[in-house]
């Protein structure tokens, strides 16, 4: 299985990712705790978390210590190399190929 | 030698500060919803990258920056693409995780990032609701001395649901000593219509213009007029005409038959 079906495959494996992807991609700036990114989308902090946590692993969000506090953030850097992947991917389908 | 000062960009407002802002000073804009803290804000920083090369972070608590996008190009600024082009940073967090002062510092990645000269925090008013009364003046006053420290020259928003009609008091919980300059946007009822006014009320270490001028909110931003010199009282929501001389001529020959 190529990385970009790997990668595309998880990121697009439940509807809170999906709300978690959108949610950083249409605001890059946000930088802010479990419970304060699980409100912006509707939801509770524990029925983020899993999820958060996968797309952690996966790159594109970072988590880092503030205070006392851990906030969550998009890693722009990581998230631009994981939409490449994933377009490259996407393309190589449209003409044929790296399934 | 004149220190060169921070330009809004807004001739005539630049022009009521004697020039600009002074470098590295805290300013508060303080008005009630809807007069125009956060298109003025904007216009600040989107007039600092555009026209002085200034890079700019603007910290938003209240609204997620898509929504800020969004309203900032129906005024023609792509924030988006400044982002892009690492002169601008929004940021958009919540006011408990701006005030942890242990380990790192929120604003210490995107301030190392793009080295900006400009910070827009909005809103103070917001951040206050976070923080006991007692406790607010000594956390703005870190967040200030944090921004005074960096080098920047920050524009701090306060929602002034109050400032209407004759209360002249700007927090209320006593910010306004902590900043170097204080703008007033307020709406001012004349003859019946509701105009938007703005006032330069406090600016320390220089002369400024001490009249209330009227503004508008146009397609490219807020636009400064003339100050309201016809009429008298406008600051304490009671406007009224102004006798001029030859009113008062009319007057006398209406009353006296003498002019």
């Amino acid at each position: 299985m190529s990385q970009g079906r790997e990668i595309l495959s998880r990121l697009l494996s439940s509807e809170v990712k999906g709300d978690l992807l959108v949610l950083f991609h249409k605001n890059p700036g946000l930088v802010d705790t479990m419970d304060g990114v699980a409100r912006r989308i509707g939801r509770r902090a524990n029925s983020i978390e899993a999820d958060a946590k996968d797309l952690v692993d996966l790159g594109v969000l970072k988590t880092k210590r503030i205070g006392e506090s851990e906030v969550i953030l998009l890693d722009r850097a990581r998230d631009k190399e994981i939409q490449e992947i994933t377009s490259n991917y996407i393309k190589s389908l449209k003409t044929g190929g790296g399934v | 030698m004149r220190m060169a000062r921070i330009k809004t960009g807004i001739p005539e407002l630049d022009e009521m500060l004697g020039g600009g802002f002074m470098p590295g000073d805290a300013v508060m804009v303080a008005g009630s919803a809807g007069t125009g803290k956060t298109t003025l804000a904007l216009q600040y920083l989107v007039n600092g990258i555009t026209q002085f090369g200034d890079r700019g972070i603007y910290v938003t608590f209240e609204q997620l920056p898509d929504q800020i996008y969004r309203d900032a190009k129906n005024f023609g600024w792509d924030l988006r693409r400044m982002e892009e082009e690492n002169k601008l940073r929004l940021v958009c967090t919540s006011p408990n995780l701006l005030l942890e002062a242990e380990g790192e510092y929120l604003l210490d990645e995107p301030i190392k990032e793009i080295q900006p000269r400009r910070i827009v925090i909005d809103s103070m008013s917001h951040l206050a609701m976070f923080v006991k009364e007692r406790e607010l003046r000594k956390e703005a006053y870190r967040l200030i001395m944090y921004l005074k420290t960096k080098g920047l020259s920050s524009l701090l928003t306060w929602e002034a649901s109050e400032m209407v009609g004759r209360s002249l008091s700007v927090t209320g919980v006593g910010l306004s000593f902590l900043v170097d300059c204080i703008v007033l946007l307020r709406f001012v009822e004349i003859e019946s219509s509701m105009r938007k006014a703005l006032l330069v009320s406090k600016m320390r270490g220089s002369d400024h213009d001490k009249r209330l001028r009227e503004f508008e909110i146009t397609s490219q931003g807020i636009k400064v007029g003339a100050p309201f010199s016809e009429y008298e009282g406008v600051i304490t929501g009671a406007p009224r005409r102004s006798i001029t001389e030859e009113a008062a001529r009319a007057w006398a020959k209406a009353f006296t038959g003498k002019t």
